[in-house]
């Protein structure tokens, strides 16, 4: 039984369409990310599938309950953290865990092994209030908090949103070990970075999916070739790029582009001396392979006929 | 899991930095403060004298003034402008001017050369003080006609000149009013101070809560977890209606142990009337947070409703004398029946027989509400 169903699902806000035939598959006990960009319908998708908002169509099962029949069942095994932490900045740790755990019938005692790595790190700060704790700290107690009742299917959105470098790695540790407890993790996120960690992914643009797979799959299915350049001049290089007969796209990524190109119709060394005849003799340029970022911008330009400037 | 939903709204209540501070002093300060602000009862006016007379008889006339209680005399002036000018540099709210053939020809009943001038920059004050004043000048006159009758055994001649003045002191019309029979405002007040107490806490602190519970997305994890949305509501309810109760039973302490006023009817029926108010309270506390999706907003609608409530509610202004539309409008008001209800009952003694429709009243505008409210919260979730 796949742990996630969601069949065609359409949502819109007024005129705003905020998805569009959204359909996924999630497989029991497996990492699944939604990579998109702040706007793309994440938090939506996110919404109906917990419970907390109707789909104008399509339908959805999690865990083989219907997310619109079943919903009094369903919010008994899921767990739900929100992008912004949403628990009691009156109450302290410890409350805000008993608090939730006794909501869903259970207590903390009761599941304490199956938070008990985690919580063991906010532990000595049990009696703090949840509002004067730390960043990472608020995220570890929202993690416990819906991990309290054991479920069978954890939703997380946007859990790095805001986060430093150090406390993402040690976020996606944790999560490596509550899927290895046998939960289904279900993860949204706007880094491109984090795509690789899990075992597979929907990339989501403007409330359409644009494509599903692992992350070697995705980039497999890149089809064209790559090359990192850099110079000196870097954005009348970019404009001189996508000039270039046989470049795909030309995007900025950090201190040099990436140039899409066919290699049917162009290469490394063809672009180079097309790029010194244009005055930028100072290049230079390394064949790379794609990362799902480049696999999400040559997707999301409707499949690479895209030469816009972003 | 009641149990421990009421014990974490109880928790929160007790760990906010004012809102426990709130319940005690709201009370005490509602009781001990505001009856003494709200009075209409005018006192202190500042009088000023221009006696041109200097007699007996005049003097007999202003003692009957300064010792009514309500005025202040704050000059005797020489002369009308003198009088006057106090008047205009806001000294002196009222003059009275008595000319100097004043006790010749009240003695002789050929006039009354008395004037008065009031200032009714401040319309209430003004015609309150000249309301005063003529009944003390009445007063004096009867006082004259007693004093006159005394002695007419010996000049009849004299009383029928007076008489003339005070068109016959025959028929003697004495107000006595019921229930408070010396128009204390304070008493009248105090029933009506609770309303305003009770409908802020019932209906105001709890729409806040919800509404900070939305700002702050904890409702969004709430409703996730199994718990159904009424019983999550009913517990963010209960502490306020428990503040509510404390709340009424500290105001009819104090207006007891302070002010001596005891309630003339059975206090179970306050109870009970303060009972059916907090169930409309709560229909409009949960129907305003539905409606708000911020605190500020939420703020504004609390205010709109809560100056309309007091201002169309027959407390600070009889609802006989307003005009039939207005009248009509606060047929819609809550307030109006708990007022009502709470005044009754306080000052008159009535029991529900007697006030059965402030009772309808309540129920019906609280059915709709309720309804009204559980209809739109179904609908925004």
């Amino acid at each position: 039984m796949n742990a996630i169903e969601i069949d065609s699902i359409s949502k819109s806000y007024g005129q705003a369409r905020a998805l569009q035939d959204v359909s996924l598959t999630v497989n029991q006990g497996e990492i699944f990310g939604l990579i998109g960009p702040d706007g793309a319908g994440k938090t939506t998708l996110f919404r109906i599938m917990t419970t907390l908002m109707l789909a104008d169509s399509g339908s959805g099962k999690v865990c083989g309950l219907d997310i619109v029949k079943d919903f009094a069942r369903l919010r008994r095994i899921i767990g739900y953290m929100p992008g912004r932490f949403s628990l009691y900045q009156d109450l302290s740790v410890r409350e805000n865990l008993d608090y939730f755990a006794t909501l869903f019938g259970t207590t903390v005692r009761e599941n304490y092994e199956n938070i008990r790595e985690i919580y063991s790190q906010i532990e000595p700060f049990a009696d703090r209030r949840a509002g004067k704790l730390s960043g990472g700290m608020k995220q570890k107690l929202a993690l416990c908090c819906a991990l309290v009742h054991k479920p069978s299917v954890l939703f997380l959105d946007e859990p790095t949103t805001g986060v430093d470098a150090v406390s993402r790695k040690d976020f996606w540790t944790m999560l490596a070990r509550i899927k290895a407890s046998g939960v289904t993790v279900f993860v949204s996120t706007p880094y491109m970075d984090e795509a690789a960690m899990c075992d597979r992914l929907a990339l989501i643009r403007d409330g359409v999916i644009i494509g599903t797979g692992t992350p070697e799959e995705i980039i497999s299915g890149f089809p064209f070739r790559l090359l990192s350049v850099r110079g000196r001049r870097m954005y009348p290089l970019l404009k001189q790029l996508r000039k270039t007969d046989g470049v795909i796209s030309c995007f900025s990524f950090g201190d040099s582009h990436h140039v899409t190109y066919s290699p049917e119709v162009t290469g490394k060394e063809q672009i180079l001396a097309g790029l010194a005849q244009a005055g930028f003799g100072d290049c230079t340029a390394r064949e790379i392979s794609p990362g799902i970022e480049d696999c999400f911008m040559w997707l999301s330009h409707g499949n690479g006929n895209g030469r816009q400037d972003c | 899991m009641w149990k421990y939903l009421l014990e974490k709204e109880f928790k929160q209540f007790f760990r906010d930095p004012g809102l426990p501070r709130m319940a005690l002093m709201f009370p005490v300060l509602m009781m001990l403060v505001f009856p003494f602000a709200v009075s209409m009862e005018i006192r202190n006016i500042n009088l000023a004298v221009v006696d041109s007379d200097r007699s007996e008889e005049s003097s007999r006339l202003l003692e009957r003034c300064t010792s009514s209680g309500y005025f202040r005399l704050v000059a005797f002036c020489g002369s009308p402008e003198e009088a006057m000018r106090l008047m205009n540099e806001n000294k002196a709210d009222a003059i009275i001017t008595i000319a100097s053939d004043f006790s010749r020809e009240i003695g002789n009943g050929s006039g009354f050369p008395v004037g008065i001038k009031v200032n009714t920059v401040n319309g209430t004050r003004g015609s309150i003080a000249s309301q005063y004043l003529q009944n003390c000048i009445m007063m004096y006159l009867q006082d004259r006609n007693s004093r006159e009758a005394g002695s007419s055994v010996q000049s009849a001649a004299s009383a029928p000149a007076a008489q003339s003045v005070s068109a016959g002191p025959a028929i003697n019309v004495s107000e006595k009013y019921y229930f408070n029979t010396h128009l204390d405002y304070k008493l009248f007040m105090i029933p009506a101070l609770i309303v305003i107490g009770i409908t802020m806490i019932t209906a105001f602190l709890p729409s806040l809560n919800i509404v900070s519970e939305k700002e702050t997305g904890t409702i969004e994890q709430i409703n996730v977890t199994p718990v159904g949305k009424s019983a999550f509501i009913i517990c963010k309810m209960i502490p306020y209606w428990a503040i509510a109760f404390f709340v009424l039973t500290a105001c009819l302490l104090i207006a007891w142990a302070v002010f001596g006023y005891v309630c003339r009817g059975n206090v179970l029926w306050l109870y009970l009337y303060t009972t059916l108010d907090i169930i409309v309270m709560a229909g409009l506390g949960l129907l305003i947070s539905n409606y708000s999706s911020n605190a500020q907003q939420a703020m504004f609608v609390i205010w709109f409703f809560a100056v309309i409530f007091m201002l169309m509610s027959g407390i600070f202004t009889p609802i006989a004398s307003m005009p039939g539309w207005a009248q009509a409008i606060t047929y819609l008001n809550p307030m109006r029946y708990y007022a009502d209800a709470m005044r009754s009952v306080f000052l008159k003694g009535s029991s529900p027989l007697d006030i059965w429709y402030d009772a309808a009243g309540l129920a019906s505008i609280g059915a709709a509400m309720v309804c009204w409210a559980i209809a739109s919260y179904r609908k925004s979730s």
